[in-house]
């Protein structure tokens, strides 16, 4: 299967809402997922994720915009001229159909030999690990093995990509995360080009090349997992994405490259891209685990004055609230073993430290 | 199966009110259900005190009345298939052709009407049409010595009669059909007609099949339509068996006649409730896709499908109009001048009948709905000694077709030690164990979507058995007894094929008086009473319908959709 690429243009949906009129569930998307790579859209529910797949699928007809897979403008191609593989959130299985039946279903509608057929479907059955499963309904399978089906029902037609639609929401945990390791292996294998949609970071962080971060209809950043984190755009990406202390600051010192942020009683000098002048409010962005934080007296760096207030013990790490100005900072730390614990009311010093600190615009 | 509430109800041994109300009923089974079949089997069976077959193979070999079986079970089948596949249009319409709202309402609405008049409006209106005077054989198009009656004009009056069931319950088996599954197989390479042909169509199957025989039962038990429309050429059993009681006071021949229905009409109940209903599929787990718009219906095919249903639509819009112009002119077909002559005719010869119907139907409704709730409630929730057995015996009445129904009455009833013919009780009885099991069903089914641990709090603050009956789990299931309130007054105010064996002096009904008016050709009258009819019954639907809007919890069948069953 020759792995061709997706390539999304200015796509735009709309639709009519009882109450709120004519609204834009899908604005201008513009994408480019390259031959064999996996992007996944990754947004709140609403965001306008499952449309965009549904239309790079065909199942909607989008209002404006144009779809490629190739270099094949498929925009007014049906469905099923697509060359496309769906996995659906609830599987989609025909409840008619057994699983052989099931899988077979693509095949036989292009009209492939019978011989044929059998030998396929008895590949990808093997392949996520169904070979006994041909007789059985799908009634009688339990969610992840349904699951599994669903997908070899995608990949048996050999598409030209693979398209998941919230694909593990239906799943427990632990099945969760080991079925996106699957599909993960299973895409890379067969170097198919893959769109996957979920409102689970952690999941599209796992399974991901990159990821295009969605909110009211439109793309709002896109990037690997770890620019994303790293670099967030905006506050809404910085709280998608992992937590995030979002502090308020003000610029105090402007130069070429380089801002001084007062916030709270710290003067933080940042590295900056963006043109600022003094007086400006502006927001930092700081991970839980990028804080120092050590226990007052203890002859650490800390510049910051803080108290805890709550302490949270989660096994491998713990979470704080710590109050620093006006400010209640989250700090995660690693747990460092019996008794090492800052408790409740404990004074602090706390350092935030300017290379793991992001600057946003304060609207942003 | 309704899952009784398990091992933590209290039995019927620790609760003596439960004990009571399960000990009256089953007397009341078995005076009015039990009873008039074993009276009716024993008719049939046993000749001079000795178990016989020879009665009933002498009138079923003959060729006549082989003839009328015949011809039963044939027009049932075309009957049967026909309302299918119209019923499937108007369900593909409804669900897959993308009309608006509004365009779903209304075609709920002119169905609707079918269900709600007497069975044999259909016929009257086709005798209007294309009767001997009829106003489009011979006055529109002169057509002199045009036959109306036969199969064809009793198969296509049936059809329209009863197609609306099949809708109903089509309806919601395509409306399940997740969208998703047809997508999927689009986006696996199916063509729009090969996803119909391998996805929609073989789910909708168990529909289908059920369609089928619910209209092959009610065509099988139909015996108005017959009556106006079959003519001497095509006999029916129904038709047959009430002939030979009126005509040559052959009771027993009735009997046998009727009897031989029983068979036919079992087997349908028999495949419909352990075959068919056990063949619906799983809904796989899962939220559907949200808002997606069905493909497998090609934009082209939408206007058609639309067009097929209006005109079908148009069809039973034009039969009503045609009976409530035929009640306000002269003599249809002679004479179009405007009168209210009819109306006067039936407020003054025909005011009995209207005081008897009226007085029937409101006395079945409250102990019909109430009876319903009852056995309902106790078949979902209690467990007692032959809950089941209970279950199918309440069933029975409504299974068989009126005329074994009216037949058995007859022969039960007809002497001492339960003289009852000729009264009132005798009809309420028979409408209330006919036409409860509605009500009863929707109980069941709105039991099912209550958790019995609502019940067990009640019982657990101390609340007795009774208590919380009326004030937990009344509140609840009040949609379904309003229901059961909608089919009991209507099938008061519209049957026929059972009371017209028990009708009297004394105690008449409207729709026997709409039969012998047709007899006598008095059609003027006839359409009168029908619009009465259809008047009343859609005056008190509305009044139920918006009890039951106040009362509507979430997934409470409409009432529309529950008249059908």
């Amino acid at each position: 299967m020759s792995a061709a690429g997706v390539r999304v243009e200015g796509l735009s949906k709309r639709f009519r809402h009882r109450v709120k009129g004519d609204l834009w569930a899908v604005r201008a998307v513009t994408l480019d997922v390259g031959p064999g790579e996996f992007l996944t859209l990754l947004g709140p529910s609403g965001c306008g994720k499952t449309t965009t797949l549904r239309m790079i699928a065909g199942f909607e007809e989008p209002d404006a915009g144009r779809v490629f897979i190739g270099e094949e403008d498929v925009t007014r191609l049906m469905a099923n001229r697509r060359s496309i593989g769906f996995v659906f959130q609830n599987y989609a299985l025909f409840p008619h159909l057994s699983v052989f039946d099931n899988v077979a279903y693509g095949l036989r509608v292009r009209g492939v030999a019978v011989a044929e057929v059998a030998r396929r479907v008895g590949e990808v059955l093997a392949m996520v690990g169904l070979a006994r499963y041909e007789r059985q309904q799908p009634h009688q399978l339990s969610g992840g093995e349904q699951q599994r089906v669903a997908l070899a029902r995608a990949i048996v037609i050999r598409p030209r990509v693979l398209l998941f639609d919230e694909p593990l929401s239906n799943l427990d945990a632990t099945l969760r995360v080991h079925m996106r390791g699957e599909i993960r292996r299973l895409q890379k294998d067969l170097s198919i080009t893959a769109v996957y949609v979920t409102h689970d970071q952690e999941e599209a962080m796992a399974v991901s090349d990159r990821i295009a971060v969605m909110s009211e209809g439109a793309v709002v950043q896109e990037g690997t997992a770890e620019d994303l984190y790293h670099r967030p755009a905006s506050a809404f990406v910085a709280r998608f994405i992992g937590r995030a202390n979002l502090l308020a600051g003000r610029v105090v010192e402007a130069g070429a490259g380089v801002v001084t942020v007062a916030v709270a009683e710290a003067r933080l000098r940042l590295p900056t891209a963006l043109p600022s002048s003094v007086g400006e409010e502006v927001r930092l962005v700081v991970r839980p685990e990028s804080v120092e934080v050590q226990a007052e007296g203890s002859g650490g760096a800390g510049d910051i004055d803080g108290a805890v207030v709550t302490r949270t013990f989660l096994g491998e790490k713990v979470d704080y609230q710590v109050q620093m100005g006006q400010h209640l900072l989250l700090v995660t730390r690693s747990n460092s073993g019996p008794g090492a614990a800052l408790v409740p009311g404990q004074r602090v010093r706390l350092r935030l430290p300017v290379e793991s600190v992001r600057l946003l615009r304060s609207a942003e | 199966m309704p899952r009784p509430a398990g091992s933590r109800a209290p039995g019927a041994r620790r609760d003596p009110a439960l004990l009571a109300t399960v000990t009256v009923l089953w007397v009341l089974l078995g005076l009015f259900v039990l009873f008039p079949l074993a009276s009716l089997l024993a008719r049939v069976l046993l000749d001079g005190g000795r178990l016989s077959l020879a009665g009933a193979v002498a009138i079923l070999g003959d060729p006549h009345q082989l003839r009328a079986l015949r011809n039963s079970l044939l027009l049932a089948s075309l009957v049967g298939a026909a309302g299918t596949g119209l019923g499937f249009l108007f369900a593909l319409t409804a669900t897959r052709a993308g009309l608006g709202r509004g365009w779903v309402a209304a075609l709920d609405a002119i169905t609707l009407l079918p269900l709600i008049s007497p069975p044999f409006t259909t016929a009257i209106a086709m005798i209007f049409s294309f009767g001997p005077r009829g106003l489009l054989t011979y006055q529109l198009f002169g057509i002199k010595g045009f036959t109306v009656y036969g199969l064809g004009s009793t198969f296509a009056s049936e059809t329209l009669t009863y197609f609306p069931i099949a809708y109903l319950t089509l309806k919601p088996v395509l409306a399940a059909i997740d969208a998703n599954v047809e997508d999927m197989a689009l986006s696996l390479g199916a063509s729009r007609r090969q996803v119909f042909g391998t996805v929609t169509l073989p789910l909708a199957a168990p529909g289908l099949a059920n369609a089928f025989l619910l209209l092959f039962a009610a065509s099988l038990a139909d015996f108005a339509t017959p009556l106006i429309l079959a003519g001497n050429g095509f006999p029916v059993l129904p038709t047959q068996a009430y002939l030979q009681i009126t005509g040559l006071f052959d009771l027993r021949g009735g009997a046998m006649l009727s009897f031989a229905l029983l068979l036919p009409a079992f087997t349908v109940y028999l495949l419909q409730r352990y075959w068919v209903s056990r063949r619906y599929y799983v809904t796989v787990t899962g939220r559907a896709g949200a808002g997606t718009s069905v493909k497998t219906v090609a934009p082209w095919v939408r206007p058609v499908l639309a067009a097929l249903c209006l005109a079908v639509a148009a069809v039973i819009a034009y039969f009503y109009a045609l009976l409530v112009y035929a009640s306000i002119v002269v003599a249809l077909g002679a004479n179009h001048a405007w009168t209210l002559r009819h109306y006067h005719v039936i407020f003054t010869e025909g005011v009995k009948a209207i005081r008897d119907t009226l007085v029937i139907a409101g006395l079945s409704m409250p102990l019909g709905g109430l009876y319903g709730v009852l056995v309902g409630y106790l078949v979902a929730r209690k467990r007692f000694a032959g809950r089941q057995a209970m279950e199918i015996v309440s069933m029975i009445n409504y299974a068989l077709p009126g005329t074994i129904v009216g037949i058995a009455y007859l022969i039960a009833f007809n002497e001492p030690p339960l003289a009852l013919t000729g009264g009132a009780l005798v009809i309420v009885a028979c409408y209330v164990f006919r036409y409860s099991p509605t009500g009863i069903r929707a109980t069941v089914a709105q039991l099912q979507q209550i958790d019995p641990s609502i019940e067990e709090a009640s019982l657990g603050l101390g609340a007795t058995t009774s208590a919380t009956f009326r004030r937990v789990t009344l509140p609840l299931i009040l949609p379904a007894f309003f229901a059961g309130l909608a089919v009991v007054f209507i099938r008061s105010m519209t049957a026929i094929s059972a009371t017209i064996f028990l009708v009297s002096i004394n105690w008449t009904l409207i729709t026997v008086r709409i039969l012998e008016n047709m007899t006598e050709l008095s059609l003027g009258p006839a359409a009168a009473f029908s619009v009465l009819v259809v008047a009343v019954v859609f005056v008190v639907m509305a009044l139920i319908s918006r009890l039951l809007r106040a009362f509507r919890a979430p997934g409470v069948p409409s009432l529309g959709s529950v008249i059908g069953g």
